[in-house]
């Protein structure tokens, strides 16, 4: 350790502040993901989101067990460099970073759409420089004051978070008392079954509802005896999070709408049937699925209608928001492990925030807010994009790099689970993910995790299904990854440091240094006497 | 906070009791397994909050 101190996060975050940290970011995915995922899987939405979340539900676990365990803030990124080593680390952090910038110009795309309900002028099929205009000032304004240095307090996220668990409970109950029909669930579910290659398409969008579980980790860096308190607030996270997603496809599909919904030709249509392309303002309504379905909930949708746009637009945001924070922070973590030039460890001079971190990842989000929007905003763009990209642009565009980001790091965040069962298994685990089996690796006793397999091999479909059916998603996504490759090589030869292999760390000294500063005493003493025990051990078995 | 917080996970519980005893006359399949599992996790989640209300609780005393 320096001689000097570095500044240091403050733990402030109380239990409902770290539910509310991780539930602002992942709570407001289902706002983007429902209508997008209605929209390619039919009648087999919910089966979709039931298979995404599933392997959500390992992904969280693993999150909490390795959040729990290395409470540092480069979560995923830091996980798989302690786990896999300096090239896979920097391979998961780039993945994340192409996440959090498609997470910027997502989000602040779909806020816009949100609050087109209310202001038609928003629309993005009939005024689509209106709506690009509003987003790119939206993503400015955003970068602005992270560059400032302003962030929503942690209690405006509480209160947002509050209510809309509140807003959702609300109109979960109402519409499953009200509007609910099993039989019109199960009708539309065995005629309206999609394609395989739509049902693929589906689940793979589905995993962008249950996005953003770096909070975890980085609520963990904020949070006073973090394996304490992680656990217990992100299995509450985890189970809401599943909940809300399969409620809402389960809504959708078996919903009897407060007021009829007719098509051109005057017929009646279910409510799931105005989001496909095929619908009239189908994209447009795949913006904000969760205000139109609010609104078609008897009795209390007539308030909802009115409310839930706002509170949408609010918490997309906010989430928004933690694009332009999170990359920022990914890219200053990565750059103090020598992943990423140190120019992204600088911080601007007054404000004290990394401001070219910021500005960069913000301009990657206006160009890929750009490619989103151009055939939007000039029809000469269509038949390039009909002709080199199957006609997919817009939220299409923007969703597919975020499942192949999302899928990427995830998969390599199981692998990194496993590896440090194995290679590390004498730091504390406060929290273990059940089904393991026990064993003997390297002359220690480790539980090798069964669910870190079932996940890994879920994700890893998911993954595959993102390159089979995303036309942009498997052109772009493994571009950016091949990119940030060549930048990885050129800037480790360089530095003159070992391009394949990892820098020598000492995890051990690490691992204290992380057990102390979290307030963890009790488990760094535990992690120590472990270290002394297998010391002791070893060198028994090498004496002759 | 804590009331609004137990009404909260009290109506999430009963929402999973509802759609659990709609889904249940149509048996287990397919069409229904999506809905079965929401019912039950609707409940797991409502007793979980209940369950951390109440360790709070126990905590203050």
């Amino acid at each position: 350790m320096g001689s000097s101190p570095k500044p240091e996060l403050r733990r402030s975050v109380t239990p409902w502040g770290s539910f509310s940290w991780g539930y602002s970011d992942v709570g407001a995915d289902i706002f983007v993901g429902l209508g997008l995922v209605l929209a390619a899987a039919a009648g087999a939405s919910n089966v979709a989101f039931l298979f995404a979340g599933i392997v959500y539900v390992s992904i969280g676990l693993a999150y909490t067990e390795l959040a729990a365990t290395y409470p540092v803030a480069g979560g995923g990124q830091y996980f798989v460099l302690r786990g896999l080593g300096d090239v896979f680390g920097f391979i998961a952090g780039w993945a994340v970073l192409l996440d959090f910038t498609i997470d910027i110009t997502l989000f602040a795309w779909t806020a816009i759409d949100y609050a087109s309900q209310l202001l038609p002028i928003l629309v993005g099929s009939n005024h689509p420089w209106a709506h690009f205009i509003m987003t790119l000032l939206c993503i400015v304004g955003l970068c602005g004051l992270n560059v400032l240095g302003v962030r929503e307090s942690t209690a405006f996220q509480g209160f947002v978070s509050a209510m809309d668990v509140a807003s959702e409970t609300l109109i979960l109950c109402f519409g499953f008392l009200f509007a609910f029909r099993p039989d019109l669930l199960i009708h539309t579910m065995r005629f309206d079954w999609p394609t395989p290659a739509n049902l693929m398409l589906g689940t793979s969008l589905a995993i962008i509802s249950f996005v953003g579980l770096e909070s975890i980790s980085q609520a963990a860096q904020e949070t006073q005896r973090p394996a304490s308190i992680i656990p217990r607030t992100s299995i509450g996270l985890i189970l809401t999070i599943l909940v809300y997603a399969l409620a809402y496809s389960n809504l959708a599909l078996g919903l009897v709408p407060w007021h009829p919904i007719v098509d051109v030709h005057g017929h009646p249509v279910q409510f799931w049937q105005i989001f496909p392309n095929s619908y009239p303002g189908g994209a447009d309504n795949q913006g904000k699925a969760v205000a139109l379905l609010a609104a078609q909930v008897p009795y209390y949708g007539a308030l909802a209608a009115f409310y839930v746009p706002v509170l949408g637009a609010v918490l997309l945001l906010i989430s928004s928001n933690s694009g332009v924070f999170g990359s920022s922070r990914i890219a200053y973590a990565m750059s103090s492990t020598n992943l990423l030039p140190s120019i992204f460890q600088r911080v601007h001079a007054r404000y004290r925030t990394p401001v070219i971190s910021i500005v960069a990842f913000c301009g990657v989000a206006v160009l890929e807010l750009l490619f989103a929007a151009m055939p939007s905003l000039d029809p000469h763009f269509v038949g390039i994009y009909d002709r080199f990209f199957h006609g997919e642009s817009g939220l299409d565009f923007l969703a597919d790099l975020y499942a192949f980001g999302a899928a990427t790091s995830y998969s390599f965040v199981f692998l990194a689970l496993i590896a440090l069962r194995l290679c590390d298994p004498l730091s504390p685990r406060k929290f273990k993910i059940p089904l393991n089996i026990p064993m003997t690796f390297r002359g220690e006793r480790v539980e090798f995790p069964v669910v870190g397999i079932i996940g890994f091999l879920g994700i890893f479909s998911i993954l595959m299904f993102t390159l089979q059916t995303h036309p942009l998603g498997r052109i772009f996504g493994p571009s950016w990854l091949l990119l940030g490759i060549v930048l990885y090589f050129s800037y480790r030869k360089r530095k003159g440091l070992p391009i394949l292999h990892s820098q020598k760390r000492d995890w051990r000294k690490a691992q204290v240094e992380i057990l102390r500063s979290a307030g963890e005493l009790e488990l760094m003493d535990e992690y120590l006497a472990n270290l002394k025990a297998s010391d002791e051990r070893r060198a028994k078995a090498q004496t002759p | 906070m804590i009331v609004y917080r137990a009404l909260l996970a009290t109506a999430t519980a009963a929402c999973g009791i509802v759609i659990l005893a709609r889904m249940a006359p149509y048996g287990l399949r397919l069409e229904t397994l999506p809905g079965l599992v929401l019912g039950g996790a609707m409940i797991g989640l409502g007793v979980h909050r209940l369950r951390l209300i109440a360790r709070l609780r126990g905590n203050a005393r």
